[in-house]
């Protein structure tokens, strides 16, 4: 395999006396879609906080295609720096609340950055930002408000959004988790649809079909660490390791 | 009863001195107009420095913090006294800065909104803090996760959102400060109450006061009353689970 898009060697990262990532190696190669499945708590969510430097972890390496994200001037300490700016331009997140700008319009959230961040002009970010809304089905929805918007709406515009800055790599933390059966659908279909594209993608989910069908790869995590990795037929068809046997019996109990 | 009337409510009186009363309470609004727009923007600063993340920042969070703490804890009166008995003397300062008389207004005018300014910008302040907090944390997390600066996250994403939060509160500090520009007559500005308190001196009577305090009523009520209904649809809003109150 060429070189891997991320690649995360020895990944640790506490909150006090809590240690949440114990160290954690992963490669994600390009336009891979890896499924990350596991209980609450272990670990998930703040691994995909910490590859776009929002938990900056504390030992460790990050690499994002080729470059070490976590050394570098201001790392580590929350301040802007080379590392930040190339971090956030190039990954882009989705999270299980949305978090759309409640006082933007769907097109405006989607503006947003490009015009802000990159100085795009109002033109050029608005005739990509329509493109992009219509691309996730909201054509038509372009001037209506979050609060006007069902989670499932929300949510596909949350998608435009962090793919106006045009990431090379996607982080998606349990987007389907905050919104109701009927709506969870459409907001998969969406991510199948990048990852036909070429997208690479780090998926946080509890939809084991859809790790099952869209996934190259599914991690379980537990306790801070990967506990197992593979094909998503191994893993969660005949997975090798207790734990992992024991969280799928749990979920397909339900 | 009647002596009672003639003392507090006598229409003579407030009739002969209508006009100075009301040129007194004129210059309440001129002051109160001018440190209220000041002080929210002040206090805009201040919330904003205080905001500022990370260690290197650490200093000036904390003078900040203690900016806010200490004018919150002294008396404006002792503010208000400290620059016009003092301000005035230091000579290296120029002359038009320690005794100013900008735009026609002596210097007790400007010694007053300054005063105020420091202060209520240290009450606007808290007030914008509220607003700034309340503002969910998963909002800053995305505009950084779009590559904005805490500056950009700050001014396109926070700060809209943290003012539509707080009118309400917002009014209540300016109706107090409102009532606050009277203690600007302790420095010798011609305003309400100390117009009343020369009227006073002069007819043995306190009519004068009331009418001073029916001025502040007829602007400070009608505030009064819009606090609570925004309160009141901000409850609504609340209710109905909308993102954006008040």
């Amino acid at each position: 395999m060429a070189e891997p898009m991320l690649s995360l060697k020895g990944v640790h990262k506490r909150y006090g006396d809590l240690e949440v990532l114990r160290g954690v190696d992963l490669d994600v190669g390009k336009g891979e879609v890896v499924c990350i499945l596991g209980p609450s708590g272990s670990g998930k969510s703040t691994l995909l906080r910490c590859v776009n430097l929002l938990e900056p972890p504390e030992q460790g390496a990050i690499f994002l295609e080729g470059k070490d994200i976590c050394k570098g001037p201001g790392s580590g300490t929350g301040e802007q720096s080379w590392n930040l700016d190339f971090v956030r331009q190039h990954v882009g997140m989705v999270f299980q609340q949305f978090n759309l700008f409640p006082h933007k319009s769907a097109l405006e959230n989607v503006t947003l950055a490009p015009r802000r961040v990159l100085g795009k002009s109002r033109e050029e970010s608005e005739a990509k930002a329509k493109a992009l809304l219509e691309r996730v089905g909201l054509g038509d929805r372009l001037d209506q408000y979050p609060e006007r918007l069902s989670g499932g709406q929300q949510q596909r515009v949350a998608i435009a959004r962090a793919l106006a800055m045009d990431p090379h790599v996607m982080l998606f933390d349990e987007v389907t988790s905050a919104l109701d059966p009927e709506l969870v659908k459409e907001v998969l279909d969406v991510l199948r649809e990048l990852a036909g594209e070429g997208m690479t993608m780090l998926v946080v989910t509890h939809e084991l079909g859809f790790a099952r069908e869209v996934g190259d790869k599914v991690v379980f995590m537990d306790g801070g660490v990967i506990v197992e990795e593979g094909p998503p037929a191994q893993v969660l068809d005949s997975p090798r390791e207790a734990r992992t046997q024991k969280f799928l019996g749990l979920v397909l109990d339900r | 009863m009647n002596e009672f009337f003639n003392q507090y409510f006598d229409f003579t009186v407030m009739g002969d001195h209508f006009g100075e009363v009301l040129d007194g309470f004129w210059k309440n609004l001129l002051v109160f107009v001018i440190a209220g727009m000041l002080a929210l923007a002040w206090g805009l600063v201040l919330a904003l420095l205080r905001q500022l993340p990370g260690k290197k920042f650490m200093p000036v969070r904390g003078l900040t913090i203690a900016y806010i703490d200490v004018f919150r804890a002294i008396p404006i009166l002792i503010i208000i006294l400290l620059i016009s008995g003092g301000l005035p003397y230091l000579e290296f300062i120029p002359k038009e800065i320690r005794i100013p008389q900008w735009f026609g207004q002596p210097d007790p005018y400007w010694y007053g909104v300054l005063a105020l300014t420091i202060v209520y910008g240290a009450y606007m302040a808290e007030v914008y803090r509220a607003g700034i907090e309340a503002v969910p944390r998963g909002q800053i997390e995305a505009a950084r996760s779009l590559g904005m600066s805490h500056a950009q996250a700050m001014r396109h994403v926070v700060v809209p959102q943290a003012v539509t939060k707080i009118p309400a509160p917002m009014l209540n500090e300016l109706i107090s400060l409102l009532k606050d520009t009277t203690l600007v007559g302790v420095i010798a500005l011609g305003e309400s109450v100390l117009i009343g308190r020369e009227i006073q001196a002069e007819t043995f009577n306190a009519s004068a006061y009331i009418l001073a305090g029916f001025f502040f009523l007829l602007i400070c009520l009608p505030l009064a009353r819009l606090v609570d209904y925004l309160i009141k649809r901000n409850q609504g809003k609340v209710a109905r689970g909308s993102h954006i109150a008040v």
